[in-house]
């Protein structure tokens, strides 16, 4: 038996000669997980699924599957001996083959995998009726998206791979594929790797998410410690929820910033009394109340259907972006004051 | 792993060898002893040569310019009675070659030819021999290849229209252009690579030709090489004036690869849309009616026809002409040589796709030049490399002569096929392959399929129809092929085209009519049968 069912060690990933990923570590334990590598466009995210694939050698690391070395320095498993199925960003379809057969191009592989697609199902499943008898010419971009991703999945592979999978895709539809998708991987146990650069949909589908930026893994945890705890002001920045504002530590629970006044919660990390910091402020850090004193200029509102975002000013030009239901009592108008429940409490007060 | 790609390596390098013999041949020997011919040449003929050539092609680039640009604007942008039968029928142009054009120019034309005939037919005796212009000389063979040559310039500069200039119509429109602005300003800029590529295959086909000037007489570097060789036995000059010829050459194929740098292979994007011709009736009409019909009648019909007459007056030929040897030969030299060609571009193709090496792509640009190697000079230089070869060889090693076969047989003869028409097969493929996008390969090994599996599943039945076309069309070259026949076939081997080229030199117009108009069926029959594909918008 095997300790990890994918590792990843300390591989270096060479996307072009200006772009790589260094010392990439990654360790899947349990079968059916499902990961997200999150990062920026160009970071080299596509190249990492393709070198676990098996289409690109690594110049240094050890990449291993169900115990199993698959990449090192001196070994190189062919793409058609590690059955790990990967699902392309841009068409990849067979041109002169039909939708139906394109599903069905692999489904003989892997005779003795754990579990079963019935062809029918996951062709409703993933919104192909009808489109069975066409050729891949005739189909929309989201529609080859989905037929590639069914044909990856037909050819039940021990680990799946997906770039960018839902890149094409309308929004409207994208939320119930996400919900389908999710489903079938978890009920057939399949582990999954995918690739993306929406944090919405890598914090929905992942079990764990990895962040990507300026060529290493700057974090890898669970989406829930991602959002709540990053480890670094890139990590901050690159999740744009929230902002970074000046404070200063006054004691194990409380700090200070100079026009929000005392900010009380729990510290991530220790600091000294007195530290300056940089306190991570989310949207949904702090609460409308228009008794209070605290008062804040709306420079910005944007309407989300189900909730207003409002971008504060603090009179030191910090902009504090806030999250309040759409709701008619919580409706402000740019240029009035919007007023802040004090004294503020953030559950996780985490500074830099 | 390694194994593998030193074959591949191996492969295309012999290949890019052969290809490249005749140019490193003609390279050597110009800087070999020169001997007293090319002295006398260089201070006589030589100048002469190069002016006629240059005459002729200015007048035949005037020519197919405004045929094919014309015939191409009229049947991509209009509605008018006919124009689905000339859109495909302008390109049995191709079936015609200039020599074949030279004679029936000249049967027409010349002192009791067809014209005489006619109007002795319509009006009575008469003394009409002086009224008849005489299309002879340089004017007949601008004549005889504008004619023959147009079908490039039409092809190109129509499939051009057809695509870049619907999308970029509505956009000139959503600016406030009107139609002809558009024209000026959008559709004819945006077709101007197209149309300076179809120029330059012209003008590569035009200082290349052998037959249509040496049956007129006309003096330039082709039959200069062709005579210095069979008159003078004269290998050295011959490859001498055959640099110069290839210095021409090289310019007007940077200008072809130049214009059409920008133009990369690309897949439509989706959601193309064609937007309606603009119907034309009545008056409106005549001119693109009079100038398509004009056209197809002068390039396809009209050479058939006198060909057809002669044939029928002239029956006794039917038992000089041996019809089922020449038959039989095209068939043979066509099957042996397309297969080698298709194999081996196949084989390098793959390669050059699986090894993913620059090196190898390098390699196999060199091998295509042979493409613009005029056949004169590729059989000549040809020749020389295996006589200098099997002088060396007898005389280091003792070796028996080895010139009979390579020279003067079919194996020789493929050969040279082969170098010709390489980078057409070669080409071909690749343009295909390149369509395959890569990531296709690679989903199919990642569902399992080893690489020939993958090449059998996927690479084959998508390359199909293209391969068999690519057949056809090397069948099409090599049945309208006179230069290389000419001087390398085996003794007594005739072609239609050979069979009819010495007729037409012993001055036997007569009989050379009926090897022609078989050449004119074969090949229009297969032009036929290719049309949509050559008239598809690539």
């Amino acid at each position: 038996m095997f300790n990890n069912f994918l590792e990843i060690q300390n591989t270096t990933f060479v996307a072009s000669k200006l772009n790589k990923v260094l010392d990439f570590n990654l360790t899947i334990k349990n079968e059916g997980d499902i990961i997200c590598l999150l990062g920026p466009s160009g970071i080299g995210k596509t190249t990492i699924l393709r070198s676990i694939a098996g289409l690109q050698k690594i110049p240094k690391g050890f990449i291993s599957l169900k115990g199993r070395t698959l990449s090192s320095e001196k070994e190189h498993a062919e793409p058609e001996n590690r059955n790990i199925a990967l699902s392309f960003q841009d068409n990849s379809l067979f041109p002169h083959y039909t939708i139906l057969d394109n599903i069905n191009f692999g489904a003989k592989r892997n005779r003795k995998a754990k579990y079963d697609f019935n062809v029918n199902e996951l062709i409703k499943v993933l919104h192909l009726e009808g489109l069975e008898e066409k050729y891949p010419h005739q189909v929309s971009a989201g529609e080859a998206q989905r037929v590639s991703l069914a044909r990856s999945l037909m050819s039940k592979p021990d680990l799946l791979l997906l770039d960018e999978p839902f890149s094409n895709i309308d929004q409207s539809l994208k939320v119930e594929l996400q919900q389908n998708i999710k489903k079938i991987l978890k009920e057939k146990k399949i582990t999954t790797i995918i690739v993306t650069h929406d944090s919405y949909e890598a914090f929905y589908m992942a079990d764990y998410c990895g962040i990507l930026l300026s060529q290493t893994m700057k974090q890898y945890d669970t989406p829930y410690n991602i959002h709540h705890y990053p480890n670094s002001i890139e990590v901050v920045n690159f999740l744009n929820r929230g902002i970074l504002v000046d404070a200063k530590v006054l004691d194990e629970t409380s700090v200070e910033h100079k026009y929000l006044g005392v900010i009380k919660g729990n510290f991530v990390n220790k600091y000294k009394k007195g530290t300056s910091v940089k306190l991570l402020v989310q949207p949904e850090d702090l609460e409308h109340d228009d008794r209070s004193d605290l008062k804040l200029e709306v420079i910005d509102k944007k309407f989300r259907g189900t909730n207003f975002i409002y971008t504060l000013k603090t009179k030191n030009d910090d902009l504090i972006p806030v999250f309040v239901h759409s709701h008619h009592i919580h409706q402000h108008e740019v240029g009035e004051k919007f007023g802040v429940k004090t004294p503020i409490y953030i559950d996780h007060l985490v500074c830099f | 792993m390694i194994k593998n790609i030193n074959y591949w390596y191996l492969s295309s390098f012999i290949v890019s060898l052969l290809v490249a013999l005749p140019i490193l041949t003609v390279f050597a020997s110009f800087f070999g002893t020169t001997s007293e011919y090319y002295e006398l040449l260089k201070n006589t003929f030589l100048l002469d040569y190069i002016f006629n050539s240059l005459i002729i092609l200015i007048g035949v680039l005037t020519l197919t310019f405004i045929f094919g640009v014309l015939s191409a604007y009229f049947v991509s942008f209009y509605n008018f009675p006919g124009v689905n039968f000339f859109k495909w029928s302008l390109i049995l142009s191709f079936a015609v070659p200039a020599y074949i054009y030279a004679y029936s120019l000249t049967a027409f034309f010349e002192n009791f030819g067809s014209l005489f005939a006619l109007l002795k037919w319509i009006f009575g005796e008469g003394d009409y021999n002086k009224f008849i212009p005489k299309f002879d000389g340089m004017i007949g063979a601008i004549v005889s290849m504008s004619f023959s040559l147009f079908g490039y310039v039409y092809v190109l500069t129509r499939a051009s229209f057809y695509y870049q200039s619907h999308n970029l119509i509505e956009v000139s429109k959503n600016l406030g252009f009107s139609a002809k602005e558009s024209f000026f300003k959008i559709i004819l800029p945006s077709a101007r690579p197209a149309i300076v590529a179809g120029l330059s295959l012209v003008a590569m086909e035009c200082v290349a030709d052998f037959g249509a000037v040496s049956f007129f007489n006309v003096s330039t570097l082709t039959t200069g090489i062709y005579n210095s060789w069979l008159s003078y036995d004269d290998l050295n000059t011959a490859n001498q004036l055959s640099f110069i010829l290839l210095l021409i050459i090289v310019c007007l194929f940077f200008t072809e690869n130049f214009s059409r740098g920008g133009a990369k292979y690309h897949q439509p994007s989706r959601g193309f849309k064609r937007i309606p011709k603009i119907n034309l009736n009545g008056k409106k009409s005549i001119l693109p009616i009079i100038f398509c019909s004009s056209l197809f009648f002068f390039s396809f019909i009209f050479p058939t026809l006198q060909m057809a007459y002669w044939t029928i007056k002239f029956p006794k030929y039917f038992q000089d002409i041996n019809l089922w040897a020449l038959n039989l030969n095209t068939l043979f030299l066509v099957i042996i040589a397309s297969v080698t060609l298709i194999t081996f571009s196949f084989l390098i193709n793959y390669g050059n796709r699986i090894s993913k090496s620059k090196f190898l792509n390098y390699l196999s640009l060199f091998s295509i030049s042979g493409y613009a190697m005029p056949g004169v000079i590729l059989a000549v230089a040809f020749m020389s490399f295996f006589s200098w070869l099997s002088d060396f060889l007898t005389l280091s090693f003792g070796f028996l002569s080895i010139k009979g076969i390579f020279i003067g047989s079919i194996l020789g003869l493929v050969l040279a096929y082969f170098i010709r028409f390489y980078s057409l097969a070669f080409n071909g493929i690749k343009s295909n392959y390149l369509k395959i996008n890569q990531s296709i390969d690679e989903s199919s090994y990642l569902l399992g399929y080893t690489k020939f599996r993958t090449f059998r599943k996927i690479h084959l039945p998508y390359l199909k129809n293209s391969v068999f076309l690519i057949g056809i069309l090397i069948a099409i070259e090599i049945i309208k092929e006179l230069p290389i026949t000419l001087i390398l076939r085996p003794f007594n081997f005739d072609t239609f085209a050979t069979k009819a080229y010495a007729y037409a030199s012993q001055d036997l117009l007569e009989a050379a009519a009926l090897p022609s108009l078989f050449l004119i069926f074969w090949a229009g029959l297969l032009i036929f049968f290719t049309s949509k594909y050559i008239l598809s918008e690539k």
